[in-house]
């Protein structure tokens, strides 16, 4: 096998545009360019401008200044420490459970969560009769639409020891009530679960659609040579949207350390937060509530340092593969 | 070199990220915390905090105190105030925000008959245009929180935590108000000075700079908590009221076991015992009968930090007694799993499902026709009520329980340095703080709102669905009346003989042994003011979660994990900042007063 042959994107093998001068480049095509103007100040002024913000990790939060007066981070023993927060941050006994249980979910979510909208959308694909396929695809949508305080509050209906539906359905087959929601351990079940039903039909879409874009002849190619459903769908579906798969892949494991604030905060209670407690929730507790900004940056940008590593990792490993990755 | 570029694009992307990591979620807040703020009826946030004054003391202080007599001549004030005040009025309006809780009632929390009442009023006398800003009340710390962060702060605000106030001051976020709190200033705010007096104004006075911060409310009470019991389910199971610990226990049992007697069908939602996520507050008088009746002062400040006794001596053995009752099924078993505010509990009340509770001593008979006392005549039957009763008794054989102290239990007033005109927010409170205007606020209109009866006492009258505008936000208009907590009317005595009738709907003698009751073998702890403990700057919100989390986690856990469940959550309470809390507590306490025990 000397050239893949298999995907759309492969067939224009070797084309390389001509390099134009900028100058030319703006002059002629100044229309495109007037119209990126709109999104790149949209960039600069809400995604560039606030990340002024970023060097309050560094600094002794005043109400009273703009972030360049206030004075650089200092401790009263030791005169000036610019990484006070960090420090802080990781001599926080409550710091170090969040990162942990950061990573614990997040990694089951992924293994567990990642591949699901894959499996729907597989099987979503092997059916044939359009209608139900419709009507499935809405249904399996709908829960991305809602907001996690109204899932939590289904979740209690649903689980709570006492009042909840499936606990009195437990007692009366003489079960036992199952506390769902407030034993640690058990709540891990119950987040992940939510987690993917709330996301695995949104999360298929974009599979779908690249499953839409592979060439119908390799299936009737396959189809003459004898394979059935499995094989196809291991050997050509799978390989069609593995590219796909990928780039997901890498931006999830980019955000290992991020995570839905609203998820955790609101299925959150007294009695599961050794489990429950994740940075987001953290940042927002200790950092915001507890007026304590400066730590909330710093762990802030903790996240996004070691998101960004991780991102940058995932793909260069898998260029190293000889996936395509993100660029 | 494009590499390069796509490289840094990611790289500004993500960081872009953590520059608005902060402001995102501030963002989702209001969404997820709007949820916990449902109308709820147990106030159990009025809190208590240990940095207040014996009543019997504070009166006193107030008595000797001279009453200021007010300035009346507008050119003298006009010297005073260097100007700013022409004819005892800003010449041109100035406008000021004032924060006011939200407790989600039948009225709007800034827009009613009282708030235009009270604008007119600041409009003519100081030419002030008030703006209300309400604030949901049961998250009120971290909504106000979110408005100082964001720099939208009102211009006069009030919070219950002072530890959120501190917070601010060390990030040079509140104006310092001593300079209006002179001699000099007296007479210009003389309601002030003679409702709260130096108790009030100068409690948070810092001993070494002399700033003060915030200035203290004033409680015109000071009944607490008490525990309830249902007297009908009483009366049926043929059970006297119970008076100790175990004749109370017995009742929940029995509640318990005769469930179908009780609740018919609905006996699979008998709660014997209900409790909410601040398991603290809402186990108060047990907890406080498990304390040394004869526990010192410097032990009490020590402590203090968290009111609601988390580290003291005998909590322990308090919570352990949940925690059975909890394994016995006698107390609601999901009491954790719903957030602060949830409308739940309350719901399950007036359903008539619950056989006890420890809460506010006026929680049966808030809110009218809502007050669970009303609704349970109405949805359970007219013999069906709450009643108040004194049942845990201390090694003592009293039955302690911590009181309201008038100075220092109550809500603490600050102005941001986002107000620029410190000095209309003074004429404000001031204003607020007239007792004729707070007459008006606690009564509103006789033949409307209220009914005057021979002996001077006062009946309310509960507004209905024709009269929704005349609706209090708050018993006694509490919100609005910021200085002042509690019935305090013109007239003294009518106060006293009016307070059991105000509670519109309930009958009167259920208040008043509800009253009684809570202010039986009452304990005011003291104030004490050995100067800023560092430690506490901006950790209330912090330990204040790891106590509840604590306190909820022991009692549900199972009897034989019960010692070790405790331990690892108070380890992680003491860590986080309780102890070098008491640590420096116990240091400025012997930097001040030395070898004493006693205030």
């Amino acid at each position: 096998m000397s050239k893949k042959i298999s995907t759309s994107e492969n067939i224009i093998v070797g084309y390389k545009p001509r390099r134009m001068p900028i100058g030319t480049a703006l002059r002629k095509y100044w229309q495109l360019y007037l119209l990126l103007l709109l999104p790149i100040v949209y960039f600069i002024i809400f995604r560039y401008k606030p990340m002024e913000f970023i060097v309050v990790a560094f600094k002794d939060y005043k109400l009273n200044m703009n972030v360049w007066e206030m004075p650089w981070a200092s401790t009263k023993k030791e005169g000036l420490d610019v990484f006070k927060w960090f420090a802080t941050a990781f001599k926080d006994q409550m710091f170090l459970k969040a990162l942990k249980n950061t990573i614990t979910l997040n990694i089951m979510d992924l293994i567990i969560g990642f591949p699901a909208p894959i499996i729907f959308a597989l099987i979503l694909n092997e059916l044939t009769a359009k209608r139900y396929k419709k009507i499935v695809q809405t249904i399996a949508y709908m829960p991305h639409f809602l907001s996690w305080v109204i899932i939590y509050s289904i979740a209690l209906q649903l689980l709570a020891p006492s009042t909840g539906l499936l606990n009195m359905i437990f007692d009366n087959l003489g079960i036992g009530s199952v506390d769902f929601l407030g034993n640690p351990d058990t709540w891990v079940g119950t987040y992940i679960a939510f987690g993917v039903w709330q996301n695995f039909g949104w999360g298929s879409i974009v599979y779908l659609a690249a499953i839409a874009g592979i060439n119908p002849e390799l299936y009737e190619a396959a189809s003459v040579d004898g394979a059935g459903r499995f094989k196809k769908m291991w050997h050509i579906t799978l390989p069609g949207i593995k590219s796909t798969i990928v780039v997901l892949l890498i931006m999830a494991l980019g955000g290992i350390l991020g995570g839905n604030f609203d998820r955790n905060f609101a299925m959150q209670n007294k009695l599961n937060i050794a489990k429950s407690e994740v940075l987001s929730t953290f940042v927002y507790k200790r950092g915001i509530k507890s007026l304590k900004f400066e730590l909330s940056t710093a762990v802030g940008l903790f996240q996004s340092v070691v998101g960004v590593f991780f991102l940058l990792s995932a793909n260069f490993l898998s260029r190293k593969l000889g996936e395509r990755g993100l660029w | 070199m494009k590499k390069l570029l796509a490289m840094i694009l990611v790289l500004c992307m993500v960081l872009s990220l953590a520059a608005c990591g902060s402001s995102n979620t501030e963002e989702k807040t209001p969404d997820t915390t709007q949820a916990e703020t449902e109308k709820q009826p147990e106030a159990k946030k009025d809190d208590t905090t240990t940095q207040s004054s014996g009543l019997g003391e504070t009166l006193k202080q107030a008595e000797e105190e001279e009453k200021v007599e007010e300035v009346k001549e507008v050119d003298v004030i006009s010297e005073l105030t260097g100007g700013a005040l022409v004819d005892g009025k800003f010449p041109e309006t100035v406008t000021l925000k004032v924060e006011c809780y939200d407790r989600d009632g039948d009225t709007p929390a800034g827009d009613n008959m009282y708030t235009d009442y009270i604008k007119k009023q600041a409009l003519e006398r100081y030419n002030i245009a008030v703006e209300y800003v309400p604030v949901p009340r049961w998250t009120e710390v971290d909504q106000l929180n979110n408005l100082l962060a964001a720099q939208e702060a009102p211009d006069v605000c009030y919070t219950y935590d002072y530890a959120t106030i501190q917070a601010y001051t060390d990030m040079d976020g509140v104006n310092d108000l001593s300079p209006y709190l002179t001699e000099e200033f007296k007479p210009l705010f003389a309601n002030l000075w003679n409702w709260l007096g130096s108790a009030g104004l100068l409690a948070h006075r810092d001993p070494d700079t002399g700033a003060i911060n915030a200035i203290e409310g004033k409680r015109a009470e000071f009944y607490r908590t008490a525990t309830f019991i249902r007297q009908d389910w009483l009366d049926k199971l043929g059970l006297a009221k119970p008076t100790t610990q175990d004749e109370f226990e017995a009742c929940l049992v029995a509640f318990r076991d005769n469930a179908e007697t009780l609740l018919g069908a609905d006996a699979s939602k008998m709660v014997p015992l209900s409790l909410s996520t601040d398991a603290g507050w809402r186990a108060s008088t047990l907890i406080e009968s498990y304390l040394d009746p004869n526990i010192t002062d410097k032990e009490l400040y020590i402590n203090g930090f968290d009111e609601r006794h988390y580290t003291q001596n005998g909590t322990k053995d308090a919570i352990k007694v949940l925690n059975k009752w909890y394994n016995m099924d006698l107390i609601w078993k999901d009491f954790a799993l719903y957030a602060e505010g949830d409308a739940t509990e309350g719901d399950m009340q007036k359903a008539g499902y619950v056989g006890a509770m420890i809460c506010n001593y006026d929680i049966p008979f808030r809110d009218g026709e809502n007050s669970i006392n009303y609704q349970l005549t109405q949805l359970v039957g007219p013999e069906a009520k709450f009643v108040a009763i004194d049942t845990f008794k201390d090694k003592n054989g009293g039955y302690t329980k911590y009181a309201y102290t008038t100075t220092g239990s109550d809500r603490k007033i600050f102005m941001p340095k986002t107000n620029t005109n410190v000095l209309a927010g003074f004429l404000f409170l001031n204003m607020i703080t007239d007792p004729e205007i707070i007459n008006y606020l606690q009564l509103g209109e006789e033949g409307i709102t209220f009914t005057k009866n021979a002996d001077g006492s006062v009946n309310t009258i509960a507004a209905d669905a024709d009269h929704v505008a005349n609706t209090i936000n708050s018993q006694y208009n509490i919100d609005y009346t910021m200085t002042c907590n509690g019935l305090h009317l013109l007239d003294e005595d009518a106060t006293i003989k009016s307070k059991a009738l105000s509670y519109a709907n309930v009958d009167p003698a259920d208040v008043a042994e509800a009253m009684r009751v809570s202010s039986n073998d009452a304990k005011f702890a003291p104030v004490v003011n050995v100067g800023v403990i560092e430690a506490e700057s901006g950790l209330g919100n912090t330990l204040s979660d790891l106590r509840n989390s604590g306190y909820c986690k022991s009692i549900v856990a199972s009897e034989a994990d019960f010692d070790s469940v405790w331990d690892s959550c108070m380890n992680e309470y003491l860590a986080a900042g309780g102890q070098a809390i008491m640590d420096e507590r116990a240091e400025a306490w012997q930097r001040v007063l030395g070898d004493k025990t006693m205030y």
